[in-house]
Parts: structure tokens; C-alpha cells; sequence
């Protein structure tokens, strides 16, 4: 159930970190950190990331989801994050956005996905209203029935990660390293990655638009507090191992010696459209 | 939307195996990978202590032990599939020294391993042997020369506050007897008795007298008290209707004398629902669920058909699935059924969620007018009143004779549903009720 900012009352602190073309596995490793051995509010803002790189899911299984002969020969990083969810291909042309909260600091939600994808959807909902038809699709965030937002959730007793990846704008030739993914949403209808996903550069004027207004829309949730990026990054002190890991080149030749072992066909090499 | 928090209440036995399920954890989710386990076979947990990690969807969700004890064995394996409900692991819990004391009501868990909603953020708080209480009402206790295990806490989960002991103290100086706590924990036998009316035994010592309970709430009332917090800030209007029950009463009857099975009792409420199905097919938007967030309006396919029931647990409403395609004998039997399972504290969490409107016999107890809160994300929901005899006009105008009536309020959310169609979707139901011959026009 929807929660609702608390005016004229003290608001929760809510940290926030810029950062601009920021490493996405570093990124992850960032918010694995802040969401154990911290106990405070964390909104980090990413910019791009340098490289296209493909995250998938804490299950992921790279045969399953990745075309991994291409990916492979072009020495695409496979990182496999903490969150559940499913697969992305981030590059410079991707925002992310990340929201680390103790439960109790919005008031009546409950630490359940459904709950937070709700209130997280409403949240973005605030943000992007004036610019498009937007709607929270099952776990997407669409103009219309295009997706332009994919989320993922980490729960814990006290906190939980909700975290969005935004397409400003994609490669087109890099959704080839990615397969149809088995498990899709109703709304997908078997589209293609193409007709399926809609970039943001064609709804909204700039990056900053959306990036300063999600700011904007934070404080009205809670009391902002930037951080600087540098200090926040340093990532020496991690204190246990991080659950996010990037996939070594031999973990994903076995994984494509396993499924052509497993699958009666070979699986298809290109995404079909 | 709506969440339970537990599907079912489940008696913690103090010093015992326990099962423990994976709990609901919102919504429609039915079923979770596990991913990892944090403890092995043989490990003692604590209470809030990580067991292990599930993914549902989008979420990763670590699941956090409710009891200290030691874990017994390990049913799944990460990578398996857990439906909720499904037991995940057994834990022996401890047993503690009041256990031994029969009288103690459970003071414990109200829901059983799962996210928590409600944990203690009291980090200054201990557990120990059983007893959750600050070291500060500790001392206090031991001070007295009190064993803090004899004392009932009326603190949020069972803990023991600073006045359970002054209490104690108090009420030992003042009796003879073993000392009686002054302010009560009721457990849910006692509130039974209590919502029944009758009057309760309590440890009298020389004179009689009255004294305040508590009443931790928990499990269904828990529930009630959130879902009604939020059906109250829906914008509702709610519409009266008078219906004719002579057709009703008569078919009752005639279902009855031609009945064979022994098991199968008629009551009114299946043709009511069979009825209302077909006036939802009708008017389908009073079978929709509003998404506020998404700003939509969902109308749901299937009729479910929920029905609320007052069991010595609380309010709880199971949903009849698929109206459309039971017959009203079929109805029947799954009325009864739920009925059952709801008496015995044993609705599942298929039973209790999916349901697109609900029904409130109310007057089954008594009562002629109501002002249902909404079951939320629902957009209806109809009380149905007492059927009593009253003189009515037949249908020449001139002669009165006694006819049964009810009355019906429906009470919807007038930010989805507007007067006129409710109206005209209770005079469909209506007339069905009234002739209910015109139900075969639509009969498959």
C-alpha cells in the first residue's frame, strides 16, 4: 500500500551519491556494502557505466540468458548481482538509480517486494508523470507498454535495496548478446527487444531533467544529504565478501559446454526476433 | 493492496519441534527459490538470526528466525523451489523454566519465520532463557526478589516491562494466595469466551474484582487492525436495498426436502452467491480491483466470491473461487468447507487471497443496516442482513401479508464505482433473488 511523504514532519535522512560513468560491478559491490554494515538511508545516482556490461540476477544462469559464443569473443563482462530479477545489457546510455532504506523510515510500508515495487513506482511515477503515459507493468517501469525501466529488490530483516536500471538510450546491436528470456512479463507479449523497449532520450529533454528531478522528488520523501562521491566510494573497508560477482571467462565456457551437453538443439546463437 | 502478514496462526509449543514455514511474503507470491542457507544442521540460532535467503521475482528476501533453538533438519536445497506454506526447516525450540507453569499463555511469535514486520528495535533488550527484557527491569526484578520467568510481560511480544513487575510486587503484598498478576494477558480462548459473552474465571483471591485486560492483538485481529486502517481511508458510499426472500426461502426449502446427501446442509447463502456471480456478469466493474498507484482499474475474469467469517480467531475472508463455473450445490459444499477450515484456524493463503468481492452474512448473527469497510484492493462489498417477516404490500397493491425481507447495504469505493451502477447491478441481483426461475435463463 502506497505511503505518504510526511509533511511538516521530520523527515528521515536520505544520503545521496552522484556519481558519472561509475563501474556498474563496483557500483553493486557499493550497495551490497551500504545495505549490510550500514544503517542509514542510501540514494546513489549513477550516470552510465563505461562499458556495456550484462548483470544478471542472483540465479542467473548465463546459458540460459546470454549468448555466450558473442559475448565471449567480444569480452563482454557477465556480472551476476545480489538482487533477484532478470537480465540486463548496461552501457554509457543507462541511469541507474538506487534506493537503500530502513523499513521503518517510510511510514507504513512493509518490507515485502510488492510493497516496495509499489511505493518505488509511485515514487518514479511522481518524477516522470508530466513527460509520458508512465506505469509500473508488473516489475517494469513503461511509457505506455514500452519499457524503458527494469528493477530488482535485496530484503533483509531491517532494509532493502530497490535498485532501477533507466534506458536514456541503448545500442541496439548489443541486445544480441542477450536471449529472449524465458520468463517474461504478460505485458511483453513476445515482442522483440526492440519493440518491446523504448528509450527515455525520446520522451524526456536531458539526463539532468530526469536526474534533477528524481532528486527533487526525493526531498519531498525525506531530508537529502549529499555525500561526496569519492569518500562514499571507497570501497577498502568492505567488511564480509560480496555476494555480486563477475563471471570468469572459464565459468562461462562451462556453462556453454554444459547447455549444448544438456539441450537436444543447439541453442540459437542470435536472439530471435 | 492487501498482505497477510500469516496465513494462520500457529501454537508455538514452549520446549518442542517446530516447523517453519515460508511465510507469505506479500500478495499473490506463491512460491520462492531458496537460494542459501546461513546455518547447517545441528546449529543453535537466536531469535532474528539470518536462516537463509529465498528469491521471489525481482526480490532477494533473507528470512529471519523466530525462536532460538536448534535446528533440527533442513528440508530444501538452494536452488529448490519452496511454496509458501511449505515447511522449510525444523528447529527443536528451547525449553524455558515457564514452560513448566501450565497457566502461561503463549507469549511469543504471532507470525512464524518470514520477513518480519514487527521486530524489536530495541537493541538494549536481551533474551534470556526465553524472557525478552531490558537489563535495567532485570535488576528491577531481582532486586524484589523476584524470579522475572514467574512473571507474564505485557510488553510488545511478550517482553516483561517495568510495571509487569511493580504489578507483581503489588498484588503479592496484597494476597494470600499465589500472587495473581493484576492486569491479565488473555490468551485466544479467553477472548473467545469473551466475544461469546460469557463471564471469565479469574484467580479470585478474597473479594471479587473487576480489573482491566490487555490483549496483545495478534494473528487475524493483528490483520484486522491494518486492513481497516486502510479500507478507512477509501472514499466509501454505500447503498441500501430491500429484497424479497419468499422466492428464497421457499427454494431453501425445496432444496432441503429434495436433498439426499446427509452431509450437504442448504442455507441461503450459495443462491445469494450463484445470484450475485450473475449480476457481476452483468456489471463486471464491480468485480475490479483499483491499483491506486498505477491509477487503474484492473476488472478481474473470475468471480471470487469472498465470504466473511467471525471465527474464534477473528475476521477472516475466504474467497469461493470461479463462480461461474460451480453450481450452486457445488457452492455449497466449498462454503462448507471453508467454513470448516476457518473455525479450525486452518485457511490456507490460496484460500484467503484472490478474492474480487466479498460478502458479509452478517445477519446471520443479527442486524438490519450495516456500513461494510471495503476488503481492499476490491471495489465492493455487500452486508446482507436478518431475514425477518414484515408486512408488505403482494403484488396486487391492495393486500398485506407477511413477507420475508432482508436488507442489503452495498458498500463500494466511490472513487472506481459510481451510485447508478451499483444500483442497477442491485437490481439485477435483486430480481434474480426475487424470481429466482430468471437464474435458469443464464444457466450453462
Amino acid at each position: 500500500m502506497v505511503s505518504y511523504p510526511a509533511r511538516g514532519v521530520i523527515r528521515p535522512v536520505m544520503n545521496l551519491i552522484k556519481l558519472k560513468e561509475f563501474s556498474i560491478l563496483k557500483q553493486l559491490y557499493l550497495e551490497e556494502k551500504l545495505l549490510r554494515s550500514s544503517s542509514e538511508n542510501w540514494c546513489i545516482i549513477n550516470n552510465g557505466t563505461k562499458q556495456p556490461t550484462i548483470v544478471m540476477g542472483v540465479s542467473g544462469r548465463p546459458s540460459e540468458l546470454v549468448n555466450i559464443n558473442s559475448v565471449i569473443r567480444d569480452q563482454i563482462p557477465v556480472i551476476r548481482r545480489f538482487s533477484g530479477g532478470g537480465t540486463v545489457i548496461v552501457d554509457n546510455g543507462t541511469i541507474f538509480v538506487t534506493l537503500i532504506c530502513n523499513k521503518d523510515d517510510i511510514p507504513g510500508l512493509q518490507p515485502y517486494p510488492r510493497p516496495i515495487m509499489s511505493w518505488t513506482g509511485q515514487f518514479y511515477g511522481e518524477v516522470l508523470r508530466e513527460f509520458g503515459d508512465f506505469h509500473l507493468r508488473e516489475n517494469d517501469y513503461a511509457f505506455g507498454s514500452r519499457k524503458f525501466g527494469g528493477n530488482a529488490q535485496s530484503i533483509t530483516k531491517n532494509r532493502w535495496v530497490h535498485h532501477t536500471s533507466f534506458l536514456w538510450d541503448y545500442d541496439v546491436s548489443n541486445m544480441d548478446y542477450l536471449k529472449l528470456p524465458m520468463r517474461a512479463p504478460e505485458y511483453r507479449s513476445a515482442r522483440s527487444h526492440v519493440e518491446f523497449l523504448c528509450r527515455m532520450k525520446e520522451i524526456l529533454p536531458s539526463k539532468s531533467t530526469f536526474i534533477e528531478g528524481t532528486i527533487e522528488t526525493l526531498g519531498s520523501h525525506f531530508s537529502v544529504r549529499p555525500i561526496q562521491s569519492n569518500a562514499a566510494t571507497n570501497l577498502s573497508n568492505i567488511s564480509h565478501p560480496p555476494s555480486t560477482r563477475l563471471l570468469t571467462r572459464p565459468e562461462l565456457e562451462q556453462a556453454l559446454l554444459s547447455a549444448s551437453e544438456n539441450s537436444d538443439t543447439n541453442s540459437s546463437i542470435y536472439a530471435v526476433p | 493492496m492487501r498482505w497477510f502478514s500469516s496465513q494462520a496462526w500457529v501454537d508455538v509449543p514452549t520446549g518442542g519441534v517446530v516447523e517453519v514455514p515460508l511465510a507469505q511474503t506479500g500478495e499473490g507470491i506463491a512460491e520462492c527459490e531458496l537460494l542459501k542457507w546461513f546455518v547447517e544442521e545441528g546449529d543453535q540460532v537466536e531469535e532474528f538470526q539470518r536462516l537463509c535467503e529465498v528469491q521471489s521475482d525481482k526480490a532477494t528476501i533473507e528470512i529471519t528466525s523466530r525462536f532460538k533453538g536448534k535446528v533440527l533438519q533442513i528440508l530444501f536445497v538452494p536452488g529448490d523451489i519452496v511454496k509458501v506454506g511449505e515447511t522449510l526447516l525444523k528447529i527443536l525450540v528451547e525449553d524455558t523454566p515457564s514452560s513448566l507453569d501450565t497457566q502461561s499463555p503463549l507469549t511469543s511469535v504471532s507470525d512464524f519465520a518470514g520477513v518480519d514486520c514487527e521486530s524489536s528495535s530495541d537493541a538494549e533488550e536481551e533474551i534470556v532463557g526465553g524472557i525478552l527484557a531490558t537489563p535495567a527491569v532485570r535488576h528491577l526484578a531481582k532486586q524484589h526478589g523476584i524470579n522475572i520467568n514467574d512473571i507474564r510481560g505485557t510488553g510488545k511480544d511478550g517482553r516483561v516491562l517495568k510495571e509487569d513487575i511493580l504489578n507483581f510486587v503489588s498484588s503479592k503484598i496484597t494476597s494470600q494466595e499465589p500472587p495473581s498478576i493484576s492486569r491479565t494477558i488473555i490468551d485466544e480462548d479467553e477472548l473467545e469466551l469473551l466475544n461469546n459473552g460469557k463471564t471469565l474465571n479469574m484467580n479470585f483471591v478474597e473479594n471479587q474484582h473487576y480489573e482491566d485486560k490487555t490483549i496483545p492483538l495478534r494473528g487475524y485481529q493483528r490483520s484486522m487492525v491494518k486492513s481497516m486502517s486502510m479500507a478507512a481511508k477509501v472514499p466509501h458510499f454505500h447503498y441500501l436495498e430491500e429484497i424479497n426472500c419468499d422466492a428464497l426461502v421457499d427454494l431453501k426449502a425445496a432444496f432441503q426436502s429434495g436433498n439426499t446427501d446427509q452431509n450437504v446442509k442448504h442455507t441461503f447463502l450459495p443462491f445469494l452467491i450463484k445470484a450475485l456471480s450473475a449480476a457481476l456478469s452483468k456489471y463486471p466493474l464491480l468485480n475490479s480491483s483499483f491499483h491506486e498507484e498505477a491509477n487503474e482499474v484492473i476488472v478481474k475474469g473470475w468471480h471470487n466470491i469472498g465470504v466473511a467469517m467471525a471465527t474464534p480467531y477473528g475476521l477472516v475472508v475466504p474467497n469461493i473461487k470461479k463462480v461461474q463455473s460451480l453450481s450452486v450445490l457445488e457452492i455449497t459444499k466449498e462454503l462448507s468447507r471453508l467454513q470448516l477450515l476457518a473455525s479450525n484456524n486452518k485457511l490456507s493463503s490460496e484460500d484467503i487471497t484472490g478474492g474480487t468481492i466479498t460478502l458479509s452474512n452478517i445477519g446471520a448473527i443479527g442486524g438490519k443496516f450495516g456500513s461494510p469497510l471495503l476488503n481492499l484492493p476490491e471495489v465492493a462489498i455487500i452486508a446482507i442482513g436478518r431475514i425477518h417477516k414484515l408486512p408488505r404490500y403482494d403484488d396486487d397493491d391492495e393486500t398485506i401479508y407477511p413477507a420475508s425481507v432482508t436488507n442489503v447495504t452495498i458498500g463500494a469505493d466511490h472513487r472506481v464505482v459510481d451510485g447508478a451502477t451499483v444500483a442497477r447491478f442491485c437490481n439485477e441481483w435483486k430480481l434474480l433473488i426475487e424470481k429466482p426461475e430468471l437464474l435458469l435463463l443464464h444457466m450453462r
